[in-house]
């Protein structure tokens, strides 16, 4: 990447490729947001484009920047939970997980087997509603809309299924150091056997629609290539890393609560590419009804959490926790000064690390594959501007 | 002409012109029932063919996407025709936070809409700022300081289902005449920050306190009446009680810190372990198994021990997991976590700048380019200048904020409200 030479005229603020173009026609600059339907949110896009091919891709920030980490400075740290529903809000489950672990760790708070057993269950299916939804949304933003139907269709059986354990269908704020807030209901786990069952018709029949139409995979392969190693170097995570070949998975590489108890692989791509992001998506579905085939067979009774405790003080120090939601690597990581609230919480999303590497991916490509690479992203915007 | 009566959707009209029956409009003057027949028609193929932009900032759309899809289906309300183009939509459906910084947007898509146009306010951060309504210095304390509201529907989020009674709602309005004056500028408080749940809440107690009052005179009333009533015992289902257990330690993965320390000294003599004076294997050793290697590394080692600690062979940190920032009022620190995606074992780092208006550090963007994000992010909330970024803009708060926001001294009476509580 050459660096810009102060003689160049004035580019936009971001861009950094010199103009390298002999034969007198001009780039342009076109405005991708903040309302546009393929950003799936508030994202801005600053494109610099050659006739359709884009030269360089310069993403802007804030527009749902809501002062998350400040706020949970004025919070307690059970607090906090509930704040980050509303950051990656497809899998708010799996981010209180990831707050909850931070100040179980602190304060030396265990899980009973049957709480250990709640995470695993609902974990997993908050990854299989994520994973539908974006389905959904990836056929939607590639022209099928009947997928985004078929996907809401089975999104919606387990979004039932959560209000039937927490009473919310989207911001759960559902687990609490020590474990839960509530054991399952009476008959959960015989509704998760049957959905299973149905997810795994409905998995084939994705792939009949989806996964093998040719349209679909011309259009997907050889798009927005990232290699192992630039997806690495830009901290990408989830299925955005595993598809670059990144083979990192907090769940088997870094087990917390009783992941390493269970059988299942890490989907790895090759390519790096559009089409290598779908399939892996696809393959963890999979993988994750895979879990929770162990996970229901195996359910114990027992109590459901440990001793509670309104809110906590915790001793003074720092505590990194880490989680694999549906979009990577979740960390939470609270400094506290031995009072009730964080002195400094800091929130570590997938989805930030994994748009960074947009430009990257998206260089050399059409104006088109930009829509296909930004869905196979897979972006909570909230997420990344917290 | 009595155009502009006072109706749900508008507030108070222009003075002397009253509602009509039914709380709308008022009759048309001086016409027949054709007009009143045409203005019936027009009013119902309105409401029922409304076209809603595609605009949703947060948790809300999932919600609206929700509606509109197989289970929920606005289609029966007339409403599937979802527009990605302010100008080809006349209703917008606020799903989700609206900040500052999309306060001017919102304005603009608002403007560009074609009128008749009507606004739904979905969920409680666009009705009133909701659970970011205190010590947020971004969110804007609801949308209809910034653009007019029609219908006003509670949740966080709402389900479906009350969104479609909120389009329910709208379409009643519309059938009541209300298509005909929404061009007509609405009252809009221009105050996106201003505190006015203290102003309500502080109305409410003094309710709250009248109320009390009649409830004692009620209540002693009562006594007097009905001297053998012993009160009603109230039944309470016992709280199940829970055993504490005992926590599950994992030991971390890839080389031990005690080990990492060791071939690191070797490098950087000066090296220390946060919270741990001289430390040796015996003292890690004891802060358990899962104990992440933290370590304090002066500003001069900064960058060529992350450089070390990525290219070894022996470390193999490849993957950096976050950079930020925690202002200790008298010191900065800046944190740096490290994975090696490999051997699976992390080091965190942290190295302390002086306190001062603008504390520099090497940049790690040559290292990694996640860095260039992160080291954003911390210029825009601690005002840390990381020499040798490539680009050092503020990502996410305008370039006219004032002061970064995270630091400890930052007050801005004008956009924070003061959780009171």
């Amino acid at each position: 990447m050459e660096a810009l030479k102060t003689s160049a005229p004035a580019l936009p603020p971001g861009f950094s490729l010199r103009e390298t173009r002999a034969d007198g026609s001009q780039e342009y600059f076109l405005n991708m947001g903040p309302q546009h339907p393929s950003t799936h949110g508030v994202l801005k896009l600053v494109v610099r484009l050659d006739g359709e091919t884009v030269v360089e891709v310069v993403p802007h920030l804030g527009f749902i920047h809501r002062a998350i980490e400040k706020m949970g400075e004025n919070e307690t740290f059970v607090q906090y939970i509930h704040l980050t529903d509303r950051m990656d809000y497809l899998s708010s489950h799996i981010n209180n997980l990831g707050v909850c672990m931070a100040i179980e760790k602190a304060m030396g708070i265990g899980v009973p087997e049957r709480g250990e057993y709640i995470r695993v269950l609902v974990s997993e299916l908050q990854r299989i509603q994520s994973h539908l939804l974006w389905w959904g949304a990836f056929g939607m933003d590639l022209g099928a809309v009947s997928a985004f139907l078929y996907g809401f269709k089975e999104r919606e059986k387990i979004t039932q299924l959560f209000e039937e354990l927490c009473g919310a269908r989207l911001t759960m704020n559902f687990f609490r150091p020590g474990g839960s807030n509530a054991d399952v209901p009476e008959g959960f786990i015989g509704k998760v056997k049957e959905l299973l069952e149905e997810m795994k018709f409905s998995l084939d029949e994705f792939d009949t629609l989806i996964s093998k139409n040719m349209i679909i995979r011309e259009r997907c392969f050889g798009v927005g290539r990232l290699s192992r190693e630039r997806a690495a170097n830009y901290g990408c995570s989830g299925p955005v890393g595993r598809a670059s070949g990144v083979d990192f998975d907090v769940r088997r590489d870094d087990p917390y609560s009783i992941y390493d108890r269970f059988k299942f692989e890490v989907p790895l791509g090759s390519n790096g590419d559009c089409l290598d992001r779908y399939l892996v998506r696809i393959a963890e579905m999979r993988q994750s009804v895979r879990i929770l085939e162990q996970v229901v067979a195996a359910f114990p009774e027992g109590q459901y959490r440990s001793k509670e405790k309104a809110s906590y003080k915790v001793p003074a120090g720092s505590y990194f926790s880490a989680v694999e939601t549906a979009r990577g690597m979740f960390g939470t990581y609270f400094v506290s000064d031995n009072s009730f609230k964080p002195y400094r919480v800091k929130s570590r999303s997938p989805n930030f690390s994994n748009l960074s590497a947009l430009n990257e991916m998206a260089q050399g490509g059409k104006i088109a594959d930009l829509v296909a690479i930004l869905s196979t992203l897979d972006l909570i915007i909230p997420d990344i501007d917290r | 002409m009595g155009l502009m009566g006072g109706s749900p959707l508008t507030g108070p009209g222009p003075e002397g012109i009253q509602p009509g029956p039914d709380g709308g409009f008022p009759p048309l003057p001086e016409t027949g029932g054709l007009t009143n027949a045409v203005d019936w028609v027009v009013g119902w193929a309105r409401s029922n063919s409304l076209w809603p932009l595609v605009f949703g900032t947060s948790c809300c759309a999932i919600e609206m996407m929700a509606t509109g899809a197989s289970h929920n289906d606005w289609a029966r309300f007339g409403l599937e025709v979802a527009r990605a183009s302010p100008r080809q939509a006349d209703l917008i459906i606020l799903a989700g936070t609206i900040v500052e910084k999309m306060g001017s947007r919102l304005i603009t898509l608002y403007e560009q809409m074609p009128g008749p146009k009507y606004v739904i306010a979905m969920g409680a951060c666009t009705i009133s700022g909701g659970p970011f309504y205190y010590d947020s210095y971004s969110v804007v304390k609801g949308a209809d300081r910034l653009i007019p509201v029609d219908v006003y529907v509670p949740g966080c989020p709402p389900r479906p289902e009350a969104l479609l009674y909120g389009v329910m709602k709208l379409q009643e309005l519309i059938k009541k005449g209300a298509w005909r004056n929404s061009l007509i500028p609405r009252p809009i408080n221009h105050a996106p920050f201003k505190d006015e749940m203290s102003e309500t809440a502080r109305e409410w107690e003094a309710k709250e306190k009248l109320k009390q009052e009649g409830m004692k005179e009620a209540q002693e009333k009562f006594k007097a009446e009905n001297p053998d009533f012993k009160g009603v015992v109230i039944k309470r289902v016992a709280a199940p009680k829970f055993d504490e257990v005992a926590r599950v330690v994992r030991p971390a993965r890839g080389l031990p810190p005690a080990e990492i320390l060791a071939l690191l000294k070797t490098f950087f003599p000066t090296l220390g372990v946060y919270n741990l004076p001289e430390p040796d294997a015996a003292k890690l050793a004891a802060l358990g198994p899962e104990y992440v290697l933290d370590l304090t590394v002066p500003k001069e080692d900064y960058l060529p021990l992350i450089s070390l600690l990525r290219d070894d062979a022996r470390f193999k940190l490849d993957f950096l997991i976050e950079l930020t920032a925690v202002d200790w009022k008298d010191r900065f620190e800046v944190i740096v976590h490290l994975l090696s995606t490999e051997k699976g074992h992390k080091v965190f780092l942290r190295c302390a700048l002086p306190h001062d208006a603008h504390p520099e550090l090497p940049s790690l963007t040559d290292l990694f380019s996640a860095a260039n994000w992160h080291e954003r992010e911390a210029w825009d909330f601690f005002g840390i200048r990381f020499t040798g970024h490539p680009d050092l803009r503020r990502l996410f708060l305008d370039d006219d904020f004032p002061g970064h926001p995270l630091r400890k001294d930052f007050e801005d009476p004008s956009r924070v409200v003061k959780r009171p509580y």
